[in-house]
């Protein structure tokens, strides 16, 4: 039993050594990587799918999936650029997640109405989405003004914004999730949606919600996103949807709900960033990027599925007990 | 109770009996199809012409090996997100084999068949390696495929980049050109090796063993397994088969434009999925079948050459084929919750 213990703990801590590993391996092979300074971009650079997949766990944690937020993150920039592009961002910021949510609400309708699998519902909203945005920006790039780029080198106390709405994002999702009725109805509806509508919970009214939420995130990290990149062309956003799946599973979110939390997937863009970043600083050879990365996801989904596999083993109730010879 | 209440009674049930045989037919992606071709041909007449038949038919035919192997996971309930990497890779690595310029086997009359061979056995590897991930290891088919999906399509990047400054590996031989476009009794090869895939995997999913623990496996895998099933087998047969199919697919996508290119097939992921799932195969595994999906792919490619042919912008392209999947998979959901009630 004991080394059972202690292989679960070892599993356990298997995503957190993968990252010493990680930061130990750069750290070696140039000074520049353990700077402060380097850091700090790291996490900017990570802020947009960490953003993304803060939203994508509260989908996953229903056993739902949301293939459609690239195309939100396209579409409110795109919006943005074409009718609001003389905006504050204080007036930017809602607006574009009011748009995220929307069409998140389109998403649940087909999700939670029709009984439409997830999956497929927004694999046809993500091209729906996509074709809008070239609607609208009539395929053509879109440039931003001042008041928007401007916002890639701002800081307030010291800290540049975009870390700050990264880490404003992460704890409203923290708290909501952990510490209010709504955060555990998630995680009830995913472990199991018969016994929480039996519970008295709105299964529709969580399941409708996790996906305007999804679509709420997914315009900040648009306009995140835009704020670094300086101008939209109409791959923006291609395939990120993939990236905040990988992050949140590489932080421990089941596909299957239920299981994991927005700290997780936090813990898993920052890795598969810093490994980015990483490659980049030891100058490495740039096709050589998605081979590394995938490994990388690839060992933590590895090391937590055989964790799983552990737990439940040990949870598996012995309905027939064996007799013994005495 | 009035006459005239009888009537509309009776009228309400005829016109239920009508919906139900329309919803549960097995064809009704076809009619949908037939019905599709039908409304656009006032619009572009053109679309009867037999060379632009032809040309859906031709367009057809790689995406459909594909998808049939897609139909074999599905109905295990797996997903396979890595064949667009598998054809990629398949195709750089089998031009690698024989092309002229510099390829393993140039130059030799072994280089076809065993640039061939390369290729097939790297869609078998891919999908052991997926296979194994997810039966012996238990990782969720989603990431495995996801992330072999990632590594693959970076890997066959890489690899080309052995091989040439350009962005593919071009000059294949002769003999391989020829093969994918030559005939054989006025059907292009590559229609028989459709044809022969497609009758293959009809009977093994329909008339064979391997077929009907494919669907126990997708319907209930504990049972299936109680049953006596090899469910980790079966699995990884499925996931073998489609990577294998992925290969084939890469063949004729290679013989079609005559270079082996890393950026084969990577935008046609979606629409492999959304073709099979047209067609009437569920997500959730135990249903599918290998006609359903000729019928989805037949249905995406006609919208395709359609809205192509009409002119239309690249955003309708992309918002009616994204309509069309949503319409399709809510006609299935109301298609289930019907059959459920009865």
């Amino acid at each position: 039993m004991n080394t059972v213990r202690l292989r679960l703990a070892l599993l356990r801590n298997a995503p957190v050594a993968l990252f010493v590993v990680v930061l130990a391996v750069f750290g070696s092979l140039s000074d520049r990587f353990l700077d402060v300074q380097n850091f700090t971009n790291i996490l900017i650079q990570a802020s947009h799918i960490a953003i993304l997949g803060i939203g994508m766990t509260f989908v996953l944690l229903t056993a739902g999936i949301d293939l459609s937020v690239g195309a939100v993150m396209y579409l409110s920039v795109a919006l943005l650029g074409i009718y609001l592009a003389d905006a504050s961002p204080i007036l930017a910021v809602p607006a574009m997640m009011a748009v995220g949510a929307l069409f998140g609400l389109v998403n649940a309708f087909f999700v939670v109405r029709l009984r439409v699998a997830a999956f497929i519902v927004t694999l046809a909203t993500l091209f729906i989405g996509r074709g809008l945005a070239l609607w609208v920006t009539e395929t053509r790039m879109v440039f931003y003004k001042d008041q928007i780029l401007s916002l890639a080198r701002a800081e307030f106390l010291g800290v540049p914004w975009a870390i700050w709405v990264f880490a404003i994002v992460f704890a409203v999702a923290w708290i909501v999730l952990n510490h209010t009725p709504f955060g555990r109805q998630v995680y009830a509806v995913g472990e199991n949606p018969d016994a929480a509508a039996k519970a008295g919970i709105n299964v529709p009214l969580v399941l409708t919600t996790v996906y305007a939420v999804s679509g709420a995130c997914a315009g900040i990290a648009g306009f995140v996103s835009i704020t670094q990149v300086g101008a939209a062309a109409s791959s923006f956003a291609m395939e990120k949807e993939f990236a905040a799946v990988a992050a949140s599973v590489l932080g421990g979110v089941s596909l299957f709900g239920g299981r994991g939390g927005v700290a997780g997937t936090v813990f898993g863009a920052v890795l598969i960033q810093t490994v980015q970043n990483g490659l980049v600083i030891v100058n490495a050879d740039p096709y050589i990027y998605p081979l590394v990365t995938s490994s990388i996801i690839f060992v933590a989904v590895f090391v937590d599925s055989q964790r799983s596999r552990i737990l439940e083993r040990l949870g598996r109730r012995r309905i027939r007990i064996e007799e013994r010879p005495v | 109770m009035t006459a005239t209440s009888l009537e509309t009674e009776a009228r309400s049930s005829g016109m239920r009996r009508f919906v139900r045989r329309v919803l549960f037919s097995e064809y009704l992606v076809l009619w949908l199809s037939v019905l599709y071709f039908l409304a656009v041909l006032p619009f572009v007449p053109q679309m009867a012409s037999v060379e632009v038949l032809r040309n859906i038919l031709s367009d057809m035919l790689p995406l459909l090996v594909v998808a049939i192997g897609q139909t074999f996971v599905l109905i295990v309930a797996g997903i396979d997100l890595s064949v667009t990497s598998i054809i990629a890779m398949a195709s750089v690595v089998g031009a690698s084999v024989m092309t002229g310029d510099g390829g393993y086997l140039a130059g030799s009359p072994l280089a076809v068949p065993a640039a061939m061979l390369a290729m097939v056995t790297v869609g078998l590897a891919i999908g052991a390696f997926n296979g194994f991930c997810i039966t012996r290891l238990g990782m969720p088919p989603f990431i495995v495929t996801l992330t072999t999906m990632m590594f693959f399509s970076g890997a066959a990047i890489w690899f080309t980049t052995f091989h040439t400054t350009t962005s593919s590996i071009a000059n294949l031989p002769h003999g391989f050109v020829v093969l994918g476009q030559g005939n054989i009794g006025g059907v292009p090869n590559s229609l028989w090796v459709v044809l022969a895939v497609g009758i293959l995997a009809h009977i093994v999913l329909a008339r064979t063993v391997l077929g009907r623990r494919l669907y126990a496996c997708g319907q209930n895998r504990r049972a299936a397994a109680v049953s006596g099933v090899p469910v980790r087998k079966v699995i990884a047969a499925a996931f073998l088969i489609s990577g294998a199919c992925a290969a084939v697919a890469s063949i004729l996508y290679t013989g079609r434009l005559q270079t082996g290119t890393p950026i084969l097939g990577q935008t046609i992921l979606l629409d492999i999925i959304g073709a099979v799932v047209i067609g009437g195969t569920s997500l959730f595994g135990g249903k599918g079948k290998v006609v359903w999906t000729v019928f989805g792919v037949l249905f995406l490619v006609l919208i395709d050459t359609s809205l192509k042919m009409l002119g239309l912008s690249l955003f309708s392209v992309f918002a009616i084929k994204g309509a069309v999947i949503l319409l399709a998979a809510v006609i299935d959901a109301v298609r289930t919750r019907f059959a459920a009630r009865i």
